[in-house]
């Protein structure tokens, strides 16, 4: 059994996920969002980050407008388009049943256990 | 100290290191193959281009006066290799990693450095490292057919241009083996993308050419002087030229081996068109390069670059590089059209259903193809059978057609008929192999055009010939003959009576007794359609009457053709000499001259027939309304065909050579049985009379057939055959016996 693996699975399962909310939050282009992922300690790379965003837009859940910049090229800010918002919301409600049910299943684990919970 | 150019990279000047500059570009390669198969690839790849060009300028903007290699290694890490990307399953399973080959250094150096520990977790992702063991694999990016022979090449680190070159060759070589076994490949190795792992590539060399650059191109790629493929082309080729104009000359000059004066030369002639048309001339820096083998990069462009200047000021393009420019292009056109056919077809059948689908489809297109290949092939051959035989057939050509127009007719829907459609299809089956790429289709208008121009005139021509052979007329002579002392007749070829026009010269032709012409040449030809026919005689004498027929264009002229048959037949006692043939000149043409000797026999006589008539070979061409057809049939067939009427005096009897008949009411018979064996053993088997030549009873049924008669005849037939016997040479003809 490679725990690499099942890691990797877990992170995969949740980016959607994150960078939807951050896009969420404000329009972001993809280098804004690869910092405010790492200051929530979750880091990802930024070649990881295209592709995703790429498919995302192709699918209609985010839209970008182009801003010019003095110091470099053009950049692209994303933000949420309504379907985008829409599949954002399901999102969130699937991850809080999943974050419940670990929850839940965890803190049970530990009571069983030696180690105090608290 | 290090090399720094200048890039425009998105919109921007950049200064960066030379070597900086190369790892770039490596490393956009790899994400174009990682991402080959992604929809949105272009677009990924320009938001990760624009994402350098920002950092570029933020480095720049620190201060440092360009782009260092550190900076782009930095830029990497921070990006990620594509190995690294975590993709979800269904892009990881469809592209399965294009990090094969030459894609820079994997994924060691970006393990240590980068951005956490969700690298080291990626390294298990799946995604094939540098150190994989090496497998057979399809191409995917890389396809003709279906990438099998891009993938072998990948594998063995082959040109792939060869490797199909190979294939082609064991394909029609081995008579459809190769093509089961791609078909076998094509479905049984697993598709991926690959990168192309050769820097050697097989180029013609446009700037050292004597005719086309062939020579030069291989000696490049194998690193060999010039001169020594353009001596492996040429020599064969001069040598063969040359022993064949001595053997034309003296006759008894033995040509050197035939393997190497004959086909050799003829097939690396051919082959050296064949590349003429494959190989794509390398016209760009790197294509030069990659010509030679040498390493790709900035250094060796330049010297390339700068070397071809040089060059290009010393030659003047003229008129024929740009029209083979163009012709390339066409080429390169219709390879496009129909591997764009064959890519729009191919996803169709493949989204029709997984295994068998996927292989029905393989087989339908590579069927097409093999077919085409096949009548590509069999085109090929008659057109080389034909040159080879040119001279021969050129000389016999004139024999045939008559005036300007047939001629003309007769080259321009040979060339435009045969040759067009050959090189037309050999142009298009190994651009195909080789993979290049075509713009416009005007190669394939301008061949198709010419070859229905070429059908036109072929029509034209038969047309015209065939008016030439529609009249049918003959003349009668009748021979006087005196009564042979013993009643028997002799018939024999007089092999000194024909008279030719004998020039040594180039088109002699002599054949030994394998047809209608015996000897052939400039300013005559020898036919020997001859015909003896036995028929009964209405009197007790014998009679020899000569039938000549000629076709021609009309009556009048066939009959003055007819008239102009000599065949002097000539009696010396009781041998009746039948010339060897009869020659028609060249202003008379060929126009199917035949002679039907018809000789009637007395009831009660005999008839020997000497075996040197058996060279005689009838030739008939006959075609009315409804069918055209010609036969060649052996002269002693019974035929009943609308050929030649019958004589005045009845039926003809069919009968076979060095046998001995008699003449009854009922028809010739054979004139002793226990003679036959003996005879029959000597004899050909004659293939189209049944019962091994026994059918010298046709319309008997009076007599028993096959059980040894044990009447009166056969009492005489052991006299016969004792008297025979006795004067085994034949020539000696015995006494009359009256049967009835």
């Amino acid at each position: 059994m490679n725990i690499e693996n099942t890691q990797s699975q877990m992170r995969k399962g949740i980016l959607e996920f994150c960078i939807l909310s951050v896009i969420r939050r404000g329009e972001a282009y993809p280098s804004d969002i690869v910092e405010e992922m790492k200051r929530a300690n979750l880091n990802i790379l930024e070649g990881t980050l295209y592709p995703l965003l790429t498919r995302l837009k192709n699918a209609d859940m985010l839209t970008y407008r182009w801003v010019e910049s003095n110091s470099g090229p053009p950049r692209k800010y994303f933000c949420l388009t309504p379907k985008g918002e829409a599949f954002y919301g399901e999102l969130e409600a699937t991850w809080n049943e999943l974050a419940n049910a670990v929850n839940a299943l965890t803190n049970k684990t530990l009571g069983v256990g030696d180690a105090p919970a608290n | 100290m290090k090399k720094i150019i200048n890039i425009n990279f998105h919109g921007r000047v950049v200064p960066i290191e030379e070597s900086a500059y190369e790892i770039l570009q490596q490393y956009i390669d790899s994400l174009r193959r990682y991402f080959a198969n992604e929809e949105g690839r272009d677009e990924i790849i320009n938001d990760i281009e624009n994402r350098f060009a920002e950092l570029f300028s933020e480095c720049l903007k620190k201060g440092g006066s360009c782009v260092t290699d550190a900076d782009v290694n930095t830029i990497i890490t921070s990006m990620g290799r594509p190995e690294d990307f975590e993709q979800d399953e269904l892009m990881g399973a469809a592209t399965n990693g294009g990090s094969s080959g030459t894609a820079g250094s994997a994924n060691t150096s970006s393990a240590g450095a980068g951005t956490g520990g969700q690298q080291s977790s990626n390294k298990e992702q799946g995604y094939y490292t540098a150190e994989e063991p090496r497998r057979l694999y399809r191409s995917e990016n890389d396809k003709i057919l279906g990438g099998v022979c891009a993938g072998l090449a990948n594998y063995m680190r082959l040109d792939p241009a060869i490797v199909r070159i190979i294939f082609a060759l064991i394909t029609f070589g081995g008579f459809g083996l190769g093509f089961l076994l791609y078909i076998i490949l094509w479905i049984a190795v697993p598709p991926r993308s690959l990168v192309a792992n050769v820097r050697k590539r097989l180029y013609r060399n446009p700037d050292d050419r004597v005719i086309a650059g062939v020579a030069s191109g291989l000696a490049a790629y194998f690193h060999i002087d010039v001169w020594i493929p353009r001596l492996i082309f040429a020599l064969p080729l001069i040598l063969g030229i040359a022993t064949s104009i001595f053997r034309n000359i003296w006759w008894d000059f033995h040509r050197g081996p035939a393997f190497i004066t004959g086909g050799f030369g003829g097939t690396l002639f051919i082959t050296y068109i064949i590349l003429w048309i494959v190989l794509p001339e390398a016209f760009g820096a790197s294509e030069k390069l990659e010509m030679r083998g040498e390493k790709v990069d900035l250094e060796s462009i330049k010297n390339t670059i700068k070397s071809d200047l040089e060059n290009f000021k010393g030659r003047a393009k003229d008129m024929g590089d740009e029209m083979k420019g163009r012709f390339q292009q066409v080429g390169k056109d219709m390879k496009q059209s129909t591997s764009n056919f064959s890519s729009e077809a191919g996803p169709v059948v493949r989204s029709a259903g997984q295994g068998i689908g996927h292989a029905i489809g393989v087989l339908f297109k590579a069927f097409f193809l093999f077919i085409a290949g096949c009548i590509a092939f069999g085109l090929i051959m008659a057109l080389i059978g034909l040159i080879f035989s040119g001279a021969g057939a050129l000389t016999f050509k004139n024999y045939i057609l008559t005036g300007f127009w047939q001629n003309f007719l007769a080259w321009a829907s040979f060339f435009l008929f045969l040759v067009i459609p050959v090189i037309a299809l050999l142009t298009w089956l190994i651009r195909r192999i080789i993979g290049v790429r075509s713009r416009n289709h005007y190669l394939g208008y301008t061949f198709a055009s010419l070859w229905v121009i070429g059908l036109f005139c072929f029509i034209g021509l038969v047309g015209t010939v065939v008016n030439n052979y529609r009249a049918r007329q003959h003349v009668e002579e009748d021979i006087k003959l005196s009564l042979p002392s013993h009643g028997k007749l002799l018939i024999r070829g007089d092999r000194s009576k024909i008279s030719y026009y004998d020039n040594d010269g180039w088109f002699d032709y002599t054949w030994e007794h394998k047809g209608m012409l015996t000897n052939l040449n400039e300013d005559s030809m020898t036919l020997n359609t001859v015909r003896v026919s036995l028929v009964k005689s209405p009197d007790s004498d014998y009679h020899v009457q000569l039938a000549k027929f000629s076709r021609g264009r009309n009556a009048s002229e066939a009959k003055n053709l007819a008239e102009q048959i000599v065949f002097t037949v000539r009696q010396a006692d009781s041998v009746l000499y039948l010339p060897p043939g009869f020659t028609v000149n060249r202003e008379q043409r060929f126009r199917n001259q035949q002679v039907l000797v018809t000789v009637a026999i007395p009831i009660g006589s005999r008839i020997f027939v000497d075996r040197s008539i058996d060279q005689f070979h009838w030739f008939n061409i006959e075609f009315d309304r409804r069918h055209f057809r010609w036969n060649n049939r052996r002269w002693n067939d019974d035929w009943n065909d609308d050929g030649p009427e019958d004589s005045d005096w009845g039926n003809s009897y069919p009968w076979t050579s060095n046998a001995e008949y008699i003449m009854t009411n009922d028809g010739l018979t054979r004139a002793n049985k226990k003679a036959e064996t003996r005879e029959e053993e000597d004899k050909k088997p004659d293939p189209s009379t049944n019962n091994g030549g026994y059918r010298y009873r046709p319309h008997n049924n009076k007599e028993k057939d096959s059980a040894p008669p044990k009447k009166g005849r056969d009492t005489a037939a052991v006299k016969t055959t004792a008297m025979l016997h006795s004067f085994a040479d034949g020539n000696i003809y015995i006494l009359p016996t009256i049967f009835d």
